[in-house]
């Protein structure tokens, strides 16, 4: 901006207290889990550790627990992800692309679980899967995280698609491809970031989730969030749990990467009625 | 419902009504029917319609009289309640300044604290949860630094109903200041100037001008972080005292320790209650945002 306002304000004292107390509340925390976790021997007195070194990833990456929690994270997440993209997608082109009875008043019937706080909601699906015999199974487990992806993995597809130009598609059928060649080279590839996005956080959103994968779950289906619970409650060694933030934060920090700029952006905040 | 009045879906392009639309959507609207709609109304039904004694089935509040009646339910509901008022007061304490900050600062410092405070978007609650009790908990980073200038240890927050307000703060900052971020940008630059022109300071600027065009934004930051907080439970879990307890874990604990559905159903349609007109006012704003 012009030069008025930076002889007007020379240091930018609001900025650097903001800085300085966000990163001491919001960094410095996350710093301290991170030293942890590479840290061999830290007795109370000291400030910094007494010995820094890799022994305890060697000892939680040789716990069965560990792995096992890890393989059902990961098994449980491509599974939600993969039956969301299958039973979503084709509804998202449909509610973008086709007019059919009831659309508007469907369409919004996604957004009926967040009228509700999740937790009580999560209660009323378990007094459900109980009558079924769905507690403690990994089914139960993929269908109550299934419901947390369906908004996400709907709302933006059809965003995707209303946003791919007509008349490409139009220009492609007109000289001969058919409907399906249309969708795979024309629709697709216009389509295609957005949707990856989607499907990143339906991945990512489902490999946190860690109420309903408690709350149906445990303790015959634990995964990593579950485990790591166990590990604050019961787990004296401190660095078990200092490994395993680590490993459990790979997930987010790539949704970090790819996410940032979503985020920044207005339609983000919009998303949430803001 | 009040989502159909926003009507915000664009009209489909193909103007012929084709059934096939319907089979395309059916899987994921039947699993809405299911697993939301069908239990909110099951868990209504289940909790007054009570077996008997007899074995048959009758009309009956008892379970929601216990409930009232019950001193352990009652702290539990307060505890919860005196969670989110203060939690949701201290967001906006803490959000609204960065927020305005964020909106009227070019300097080159604003990225930076942009950044920063969306971070905790990317920090799962439970690695949050771990790294509190290292920091603020018995013998964590503040006592070693205190201790080592020779200061007295602090009364640690872990396991009081503050830990979890620290928290839940912690994790809510993100989405509250770019709610808020989001509604500034309502705030022209030259209904600020026009202000300011006339002789309007800072605080006149901020109550006649600032907040009255945010407010809305505001409703739904608090909306959204009340249906969060009221019903919290990774936070409240691990971080919180063992009795009194929010409703998250309560609910839990009556449910999977306790072997009691109906009590913990009982206690789910409360919360419900509790946050119903935050619930419908937040969906109404996102779906009349919907304009794709």
């Amino acid at each position: 901006m012009s030069t008025t306002i930076k002889v007007a304000r020379p240091v930018d004292w609001t900025g650097i207290f903001f800085a300085v107390v966000l990163t001491l509340v919001i960094v410095v925390p996350l710093l301290v889990v991170g030293t942890w976790a590479f840290t061999n021997v830290w007795r109370f007195p000291s400030v910094i550790p007494q010995e820094f070194g890799l022994k305890f990833w060697y000892q939680t990456l040789a716990r069965a627990d560990v792995w096992s929690s890890i393989t059902m994270s990961l098994t449980l997440a491509t599974t939600v992800t993969l039956i969301s993209a299958v039973i979503c997608l084709p509804a998202a082109y449909a509610f973008a692309r086709m007019d059919f009875p009831g659309r508007d008043i469907l369409f919004f019937s996604f957004l009926a679980g967040h009228a509700f706080p999740k937790f009580g909601l999560l209660v009323a699906i378990a007094g459900i899967f109980l009558q079924l015999n769905l507690i403690g199974t990994f089914w139960g487990v993929v269908l109550i995280q299934l419901v947390g992806t369906l908004l996400f993995m709907i709302w933006i597809p059809v965003a995707a698609f209303q946003s791919v130009d007509r008349r490409m598609e139009e220009a492609a059928r007109d000289v001969g491809a058919s409907p399906f060649r249309v969708f795979w080279s024309i629709t697709l590839p216009q389509a295609g970031p957005t949707i990856a996005a989607a499907l990143l956080l339906s991945f990512v959103g489902t490999f946190y989730e860690t109420e309903g994968a408690w709350l149906i779950g445990a303790p015959q289906v634990r995964t990593l969030p579950v485990l790591m619970i166990s590990f604050i409650n019961n787990q004296p060694v401190i660095q078990y749990g200092a490994v395993l933030s680590v490993l459990l934060w790979v997930p987010s920090f790539i949704a970090l990467l790819f996410a940032r700029r979503v985020v920044n952006s207005g339609s983000f905040a919009k998303g949430f009625g803001a | 419902m009040t989502a159909t009045e926003a009507g915000a879906l664009a009209p489909a392009p193909t103007q012929r009504k084709r059934p096939i639309g319907l089979l395309l959507v059916a899987v994921p609207v039947l699993l809405v029917l299911w697993l939301i709609i069908w239990p909110i109304i099951s868990a209504m039904i289940q909790t007054i319609w009570l077996p008997t004694p007899e074995g048959g089935r009758s009309l009956s509040v008892s379970s929601y009289e216990f409930f009232i009646n019950d001193p352990y339910s009652r702290a539990n509901l307060s505890i919860t309640l005196w969670t989110t008022a203060v939690c949701a007061v201290l967001l906006l304490v803490v959000c609204l300044p960065i927020a305005l900050y964020l909106r009227f600062s070019d300097s080159k410092l604003a990225a930076y604290v942009q950044g920063l405070a969306i971070f905790p978007m990317f920090v799962p609650s439970i690695i949050l949860s771990f790294a509190f009790i290292r920091v603020l908990g018995p013998n964590g980073t503040v006592d070693l630094l205190l201790n080592s200038v020779g200061l007295p240890k602090i009364k640690s927050p872990y396991l009081t109903p503050w830990g979890p307000v620290i928290g839940l703060v912690w994790d809510n900052i993100p989405l509250t200041v770019l709610i808020l971020l989001s509604g500034l940008g309502n705030v022209s630059n030259q209904a600020i100037e026009a202000a300011r022109d006339v002789g309007a300071g800072r605080f006149a600027l901020l109550w006649h001008i600032i907040l009255p065009r945010v407010s809305n934004s505001i409703l739904v930051a608090i909306s959204f972080a009340v249906l969060g907080i009221f019903s919290a439970f990774t936070l409240p879990y691990i971080l919180g005292p063992a009795a009194p307890e929010m409703m998250g874990p309560f609910m839990q604990r009556t449910f999977r320790d306790l072997f009691d559905p109906t009590n913990a159903i009982t206690q789910a349609v409360i919360t419900f209650g509790f946050c119903i007109l935050f619930g419908l006012f937040y969906v109404r704003s996102v779906a009349k945002n919907r304009t794709p």
